[in-house]
């Protein structure tokens, strides 16, 4: 505050502040042009289309999940439980479908009904979770994160309960041909990442119930005085993060050919440092997709070239790590430069 | 002083307190207070900790019921559910930024709960622009200068967003506003600005009701003083019939006058 008044009250200086606003909500992409083009120039074979392709697809998974979970954050909860969701989802899925061990063995005819049939049983076992949740923290009113803590230790169980502990796999090929088609070159898993953070990204920016999540996130007071239905909002929130993280289970199940009792477990944490990374405040209220987007990009190309470099696999975790408290940092930074400056 | 020094009600009032009594259990919060505001005045409540002023407010706003008497708005008798019967009928109740979002800008603080939408394949989708116009509008009108309605409201001073808060109850065609402790937290140009918000908010035939510590705020802004004491309405009068002396007489009872500024 070493500022006075009156430099405060200058005007000229309002375009390049604005400039200097800019720069710190984006600074997550300057991270990650600069980490890719270091990449590219330091390790041999990281600079071609294939590898980019493959940042992309590796990113569905945790780039959904981190939706769900930026969309939970920003209306002030959290949701631990997204990963056993997903879990859960996937294992749903094997199950229904998978003519192996613990499966069901469902064969409709046409046999490309398995896809909408699965996709929905998937996303049903999401609408569920949410509603669990959110009746846990809105009608309940325990606090998220020791709920969502429960119903992440909880849904895992349910995951192993349903595949008697064992690996479910053999998946039907009209769906191993949602993961394995191409589009226009591109992976078909990498343009559905990408029309659900464009799809998300629109309901958050330019529709009421996206401004909803921004005010019921930054003041749940102000909302409520003015008409909102607070809780419908932050419920919605709930639903919307279990069934996008169902969703993400549904495509990995495709992905794998089926489901492991301890499918994507750690797939949490990674969500959480894209989202953190990606510019979205704990606090609630404040946060883009479009940062989002770029924390999900950077892991991944980090996790990349740790793979190409044939790393131990461990050191992606330390530097997720690092990451995770470099964004925090980051974070307060961007808080006391704002509160310097603008 | 135990006298009620009070003058004839003039007809058209906005808002009566027609003798309201609030209990909570064996005490009593108000007794017996009979109280009007008309359009386009604008009335101090004043009076110690704990003389009745936040009970009133919470019964015109709709969050308790009176034990008895009744409240009659805009010549009708009204019982209200919960605060948003009263808000529906105009009736708006200004703490120190609870109506604020922090997060967002001038535009989504003033539109709260109100966007514009368009549908756009059934789809609502917010008409920022015209929002963004409005918002532009009705602060220039409002005469509340700030350099970008897009900036945030964390951004802003307090008496800027307390300006959102007047403008925007005046825009959605609010009748009676209630500020409670307007200035608690301004400093003094700030405090000028808010002066100057409510009487331009008064100007526009809307009834205005503060309700304050501070007694020269008090004779600056209201065309009447109300005082409680312990419950009860001790004082009602022009604010030009009254004198610091008597008015902090009436807060404090019968002990020596309290001199301010």
């Amino acid at each position: 505050m070493s500022l006075s008044d009156a430099t405060r009250q200058t005007e000229p200086r309002a375009g390049s502040l604005r400039l200097v606003e800019l720069f710190v909500d984006n600074i997550v992409w300057a991270i990650l042009a600069i980490t890719l083009l270091a990449f590219c120039l330091f390790i041999p074979g990281y600079g071609q289309t294939g590898i980019f392709l493959n940042i992309v697809e590796q990113s569905a998974f945790v780039g959904i999940l981190s939706v769900g979970l930026s969309i939970a954050i920003i209306s002030g909860q959290i949701d631990l439980s997204i990963e056993s969701t997903m879990a859960l989802a996937a294992m749903a899925t094997a199950v229904l479908v998978s003519s192996s061990a613990a499966g069901f063995g469902w064969t409709p005819q046409p046999l490309w009904l398995v896809v909408p049939g699965s996709l929905l049983v998937a996303l049903c076992v999401g609408l569920a979770v949410g509603s669990f949740n959110a009746f846990l923290v809105i009608r309940l009113k325990l606090n998220a994160f020791i709920a969502t803590l429960g119903s992440y230790i909880l849904f895992r169980g349910a995951v192993v309960a349903l595949s008697g502990g064992k690996t479910v796999f053999g998946l039907p090929s009209p769906l191993r041909a949602v993961a394995l088609s191409k589009v226009l070159g591109v992976p078909l898993l990498a343009w559905v990442t990408v029309a659900v953070f464009l799809a998300f990204t629109f309901i958050l920016t330019k529709t009421p119930f996206g401004r909803y999540v921004y005010l019921v996130g930054g003041n749940p007071v102000a909302p409520f005085r003015a008409g909102i239905r607070v809780r419908s909002v932050s419920a919605a929130a709930f639903l919307l993060s279990a069934v996008l993280a169902a969703f993400a289970g549904w495509l990995l199940a495709t992905r794998t050919s089926g489901a492991t009792p301890n499918l994507g477990i750690g797939m949490l944490f990674e969500a959480f440092a894209a989202v953190v990374i990606g510019g979205v405040s704990l606090k609630g209220g404040e946060g883009k997709l479009s940062g989002v987007v770029a924390g999900v990009l950077l892991l991944s190309s980090i996790r990349t070239a740790v793979n190409l470099l044939m790393l131990q696999p461990h050191y992606t975790q330390m530097i997720q790590g690092g990451l995770v408290i470099a964004a925090m940092l980051l974070d307060s930074a961007k808080h006391s430069i704002r509160s310097r400056y603008l | 002083m135990s006298s009620t020094e009070t003058e004839p009600k003039h007809g058209g009032d906005l808002l009566q307190l027609e003798n309201v009594t609030m209990r909570y259990g064996a005490i009593a919060a108000l007794q017996d207070v009979s109280l009007g505001v008309a359009a386009g005045e604008v009335v101090a409540l004043l009076g110690d900790n704990g003389a009745g002023k936040s009970t009133a407010i919470k019964i015109i706003s709709g969050s308790v019921k009176p034990t008895s008497g009744r409240l009659v708005f805009e010549g009708i008798p009204r019982e209200f559910e919960s605060p948003r019967a009263s808000k529906e009928l105009g009736i708006e109740i200004v703490y120190q930024d609870l109506s604020i979002c922090m997060n967002v800008d001038v535009v989504a603080n003033f539109f709260m709960g109100r966007e514009l939408v368009k549908r756009v394949l059934g789809v609502p989708v917010l008409r920022e622009r015209e929002m963004q116009r409005i918002t532009e509008k009705v602060m220039a009108d409002g005469g509340t200068k700030v350099k970008s309605v897009r900036q945030n409201a964390e951004h802003l001073s307090g008496g800027q967003r307390q300006a959102i808060e007047l403008n925007r109850f005046v825009y959605w065609g609010g009748k009676l506003v209630v500020l409670d402790e307007p200035f608690a937290a301004l400093g003094i140009e700030q405090v000028r600005r808010g002066l100057e918000n409510i009487r331009r908010v008064r100007d526009q035939g809307l009834a205005v009701i503060i309700v304050t510590h501070n007694l020269h705020h008090a004779f600056q802004i209201a065309d009447r003083l109300v005082v409680f004491r312990q419950g009860r309405l001790v004082l009602d009068k022009s604010t030009s019939d009254c004198t610091h002396e008597t008015v902090s007489q009436a807060i404090t009872g019968d002990g020596p006058p309290v001199q301010i500024q």
